[in-house]
């Protein structure tokens, strides 16, 4: 491993003071879940590294109602704070599934938005992929059955971040910090396709940092859940999963934000889903014309058609939970 | 062509002939009831110190430069980089230019530096110039007519044609017949603690703390490899985290150990990671088999025919026992070993046996179905004759009445919703038996026991097997008892593989400390005046047999001894141990046929293995066997890049492993068999458990899986299949 200087940042003047412009060359260190994976196997090799852990790790109530999330948090304070799991249990049943308990406790909210793909050609070093500066994305005509089924590439991960799809859901925005100044993108503007981005997978910039995740308060009969469909039952990666934010009057689902994760390289928002549910009485049925519609675009690859069935399920069954009806 | 290293077969009787001198106690105090690991304390709080945890003065780390090519040829090798890295040693080549290399992971050259960190940063500075070569990455390819020919004898070697009885008669006497393909994967042994050691020498002495499962095949390894004599390499290994059968020699990177420390004049420690592991230290074979096989009407197997393939990587074999157990009057098998550009296979738990086990037996439950049989009265019907190691006509209802087998529905749960549930059934068999190991045993004048045997324990139970057969021959409590063992100091004794552990070791111990007991009883009895055939050691006391108090208590009677100790040789004699075991297994499966994925709720495991030594330590081995098989069957899977060749999944993130909320409700029953003296448990229930979770998911979803790892995909493109109409 290269010899790097660390920073132990007291808070976000001194983190951004010492981050840089050249992508991959000093990188911000919460829990290092991610970032010490890539770094012993020499996939990243920084010059420096900013502790973040010190910076914002609350949760705290907005103005309008909703919660104000630093980045720094853990996924077992997020798991453990009451209002978030009243409020946007989607995310915090996401945050449950992740991983392992150690995992859990030292990761933060910022680090699981933020980690880079599980792409087997990313990580394994013997593949000078596209996203590594390379000139093949492996997965075309190589093993893809757990790559994404949506998207046009060039690159063919999927999106590692289970609160990213929630996220969308809940229409989160991100509060990125930047040298001049803080700026705030919604979460479904902070993703980006590796058509627009291939060497990372958001918006944010080597010499910014994410510092919270803000959630608007929930609306007047919102019912959401998160479903996930894995094939191990203990840490392993989701083979596909949806989260469901339904606007209730009744049984009537008012309007809908359906996205789907580990299906596309940026969390999927299902539009055709949406407007396939809205106005419509909530049932097994409509839930489950809303998830053939989320999936409807889906261009599987040569292993991964059996995802698109697997994407379908998770739909439906999160339209289901999130209307506290029977999901199987 | 180097063939997977296995322990020979044990060719021993069915059931101990008996051995009267040393016949095992019919009314035994600890032998076959629950103890508890005797090292279990020092496991849990890290006291018990793995090879990993080897650690000597000014010791360095070694690491190994590996081909990130499957087949390519060294052009050139340049260590001057890496020598001049901080903290670097050693660095030795392991290859000469102009070497073919024949696999992802094949050693090229290595390096010794301070700190591990070093080690591995200055393995990167090895300059290795490759000219790649087009590989061999899979079966299919390596079989295509226009593959290179990359194997010096041919992609492909094609075994003899086996045939018995009239083929074309048995299909003539066939009412219906089956005619499908049947697959395995390569798996992969991950053992918890990886291949390695650390290598210390003292002039031309060299001692190898190694995880190993036979420290005396070890040293010889090392002396042969490292031209030494025999006499000049110490083995040790005290605990060791699994090898399963894996571990049966120095290896390349043992070897690649000794030598950086003697070229540092420095201990080296060298540990493999997880990768290494994956790519370079063994794997069990894939199996292929094209089978027509034939029923009677009445349910009568008639005929089998099969063409069966297998990869076993660059070079090895990939052989596999076919039809497995059942009785197919007239058949025919040709085999063929297909060689491609990756790791070569070893020995792996049960070599062979869960292949032929998961083809044979989910054709059975095709055939059942056909003639519309219950698929254990169908077993039952065309299994060989009762036998001593062949009880499955015991087992079968034993198992079922465990299992509540009667409660099954025919193939396809009827329950709507998209969860159906599924039973299945499967059987195996297993050799196991002992041969050739020695120990010596001392009695101590203030009481002390010394046992010493030179096996290891590879995580199943093998010290405390020790302490139990002496504590239970000395009537002494099992912490009296001095077990020393897994060092190549103490008498021989061979490897732990093919099951033949404590059959070898535990007749050896009884013999030895029968021996050392009778020599304490002739110094005894002329003190107390009984004659030494009449006197007993039982509860702490040395005593007349039909009078407790003529005796003395065991520290009386060591005190006799004044300054010499008892010590004594002993070695295995037939007798005390048998060979061949058999088993049935019933799991039950749920499956969410919306998702594809199939969860084992349940597994009954009916097994024998001759006399129980320990039952807590036998029911464990049932347990991590049933484990095993669980990952077989639905998990693990080496995936090779179609392309390159290249392992995509050379971890534990993406190579499969099931983890606690994966794991079933196992019900371990083991049938005691006194009579038959000890056999060994390690490898038969491994065999079983996938093929009865692919006859499970059958049953549940009415679709027929033949090919494992039995992933997601697989369930929902054979349900798709069967909607479509495609299969019955």
């Amino acid at each position: 491993m290269k010899a790097f200087s660390y920073v132990d940042a007291a808070n976000e003047k001194d983190a951004l003071a010492s981050l840089g412009t050249e992508r991959n060359q000093v990188l911000a260190i919460g829990g290092g879940m991610d970032l010490l994976g890539m770094m012993k196997d020499y996939l990243v090799q920084p010059v420096r590294l900013v502790n973040v852990k010190r910076l914002d790790a609350t949760i705290a109530r907005t103005p309008d109602g909703g919660l104000r999330i630093g980045s720094a948090v853990r996924l077992i304070d997020l798991i453990e704070h009451a209002d978030a799991r009243r409020m946007y249990p989607a995310l915090v049943e996401l945050a449950e599934q992740v991983g392992t308990p150690q995992i859990r406790n030292a990761g933060t909210v910022g680090g699981n938005l933020n980690q880079r793909p599980r792409c087997w050609y990313f990580r394994n070093e013997e593949f000078h992929c596209l996203k590594k500066g390379g000139a093949t994305c492996f997965s075309v005509n190589g093993e893809n059955q757990f790559h994404a089924i949506f998207g046009e590439g060039p690159c063919h991960i999927v999106h590692p971040s289970n609160l990213a799809v929630a996220c969308l859901a809940y229409g989160a925005t991100f509060r990125l910090a930047g040298p001049s100044g803080a700026r705030e993108v919604e979460a479904e503007q902070y993703f980006q396709m590796p058509d627009h981005n291939l060497y990372a997978e958001n918006v944010l910039q080597p010499n910014e940092l994410l510092t919270h995740v803000t959630l608007p308060a929930p609306m007047a009969g919102l019912k959401s859940a998160a479903y996930e469909v894995r094939f191990k039952q203990a840490h392993d990666w989701p083979l596909a999963f949806a989260t469901a934010a339904l606007v209730m009057e009744g049984q009537t689902v008012k309007s809908a934000r359906i996205v789907m994760g580990a299906v596309a390289p940026v969390p999927w928002r299902a539009n055709e889903a949406e407007r396939a549910l809205a106005g419509k009485t909530l049932s097994e049925e409509t839930a489950g014309r809303a998830a053939l519609a989320a999936v409807q675009g889906a261009q599987p690859m040569s292993r991964n058609a059996y995802k698109v069935r697997v994407a379908r399920t998770a739909v439906t069954r999160a339209i289901l939970k999130a209307g506290g009806m029977k999901v199987v | 062509m180097a063939e997977a290293r296995q322990v020979p077969e044990v060719a021993a009787p069915a059931v101990a002939q008996g051995n009267a001198a040393y016949a095992w106690p019919t009314h035994p105090t600890y032998m076959g009831t629950d103890v508890q690991r005797i090292d279990g304390p020092d496991k849990v709080t890290g006291r018990a110190k793995y090879s990993y945890d080897i650690q000597r003065p000014n010791m360095l780390y070694g690491r190994i430069v590996r081909s990130p090519h499957p087949r390519a040829r060294v052009v050139a090798i340049d260590l001057t980089m890496a020598r001049q890295a901080p903290g670097v040693k050693a660095a030795l080549a392991v290859v000469e230019p102009n070497a073919i290399l024949m696999f992802q992971g094949e050693e090229v050259a290595a390096v010794a530096a301070a700190t591990e960190e070093q080690a591995r940063d200055a393995a990167r500075l090895v300059k290795v110039q490759y000219e790649v070569l087009p590989p061999l990455t899979s079966v299919e390819q390596a079989m295509s007519p226009d593959a290179p020919k990359v194997f010096p004898d041919g992609n492909v070697r094609e075994g003899a044609a086996e045939e018995t009885g009239d083929l074309a008669a048995g299909f003539k006497a066939a009412a219906h017949v089956v005619e499908q393909t049947y697959n395995t994967q390569v798996q992969t042994h991950v053992s918890l603690e990886t291949h390695g050691c650390v290598c210390e020498w003292d002039g031309d002495k060299l001692t190898a703390w190694v995880s190993t499962q036979a420290v005396h095949g070890t040293r010889e390894g090392f002396a042969q490899a490292l031209k030494i004599p025999q006499a000049n390499v110490r083995v040790i290994t005290q605990y060791m985290g699994g090898g399963f059968g894996s571990k049966f020699a120095p290896d390349a990177q043992g070897i690649i150990c000794a030598n950086l420390a003697k070229q540092a004049g420095a201990p080296v420690h060298l540990m493999l990671d997880r990768k290494e592991e994956h790519l370079a230290t063994g794997n069990r074979p894939s199996a292929y088999a094209k089978i027509r096989a034939g029923v009677s009407a009445d349910g009568m197997l008639t005929a089998f025919d099969a063409q069966t393939w297998g990869t076993g990587g660059a070079g090895v074999g990939a052989g596999f026992p076919l039809p497995y157990i059942y009785q197919f009057p007239n058949r025919r098998r040709q085999h063929k070993d297909v060689y491609i550009n990756a790791g070569g296979a070893r020995a792996m738990r049960a070599p062979g046996h869960p292949q032929g086990c998961f083809i044979t037996e989910v054709l059975m439950d095709e055939l059942a179905d056909l003639v519309k049989l219950d698929p254990v009265d169908f077993r039952m019907k065309n299994l060989p004759p009762d036998a001593p190691d062949a009880r499955w006509r015991a087992y079968f209802p034993i198992a079922a009445k465990l299992f509540g087998w009667d409660k099954r529905h025919p193939t396809g749960d009827a329950t709507p919703g998209p969860i159906k549930h599924g039973f299945g059934c499967s059987a195996n068999r297993w050799g196991g038996g002992g041969r050739g190991s020695h120990a010596h045993c001392e009695i101590l004048p203030d009481g002390g026991v010394i046992m010493r045997c030179g096996t290891q324990d590879i995580g199943t139970g093998t010290r405390t097997l020790v302490s139990i057969v002496t504590a239970e021959t000395l009537g002494l409590p099992i912490d009296a008892v001095n077990t020393e063992i897994g060092d190549s100091l103490y008498p021989f004794s061979g490897g732990s593989g093919g099951s033949t552990t404590a059959a070898s070791v535990t007749p050896a111990i009884r013999v030895t400390a029968v021996k050392a007991l009778d020599a304490l009883k002739a110094k005894v009895a002329p003190k107390l005046g009984v004659p030494p055939a009449d006197l007993v050691a039982s509860d702490g006391r040395l005593h007349a047999r039909n009078d407790r108090a003529k005796g003395m208590t065991w520290k009386e009677a060591c005190r006799t001894l004044g300054a010499e100790p008892i010590a004594v040789d002993g070695e295995w004699q037939p007798g005390l141990s048998a060979s061949g075991t058999s088993g049935v297994q019933m799991a039950e499966v749920e499956v969410d046929t919306e998702t594809g994925v199939s969860k084992v709720t349940r597994l009954v495991c009916v097994q024998d293995c001759g006399l129980i030594v320990d039952k807590l330590t036998a029911e464990s081995q049932v347990i991590g066997g049933v484990l095993f098989g669980v990952n077989y069957a639905l998990f693990e899977d080496r995936i090779l890049d179609r392309n390159t060749g290249q392992m995509v999944n050379p971890n534990m993130e993406w190579y499969l492993i099931g983890g606690p909320s994966d794991v079933p409700e196992i019900t371990a029953h083991l049938v005691d068999q006194p009579e038959r003296g000890v056999i060994g448990l390690g490898e038969p229930p491994a065999v079983a458990t996938a093929a009865a979770i692919a006859n499970a998911i059958a049953n549940a979803t009415g679709v027929r899986l033949r090919s494992l790892p039995m992933t997601p995909d697989k369930v929902l493109a054979a349900l798709e299949q069967q909607r479509a109409g495609g299969t019955r």
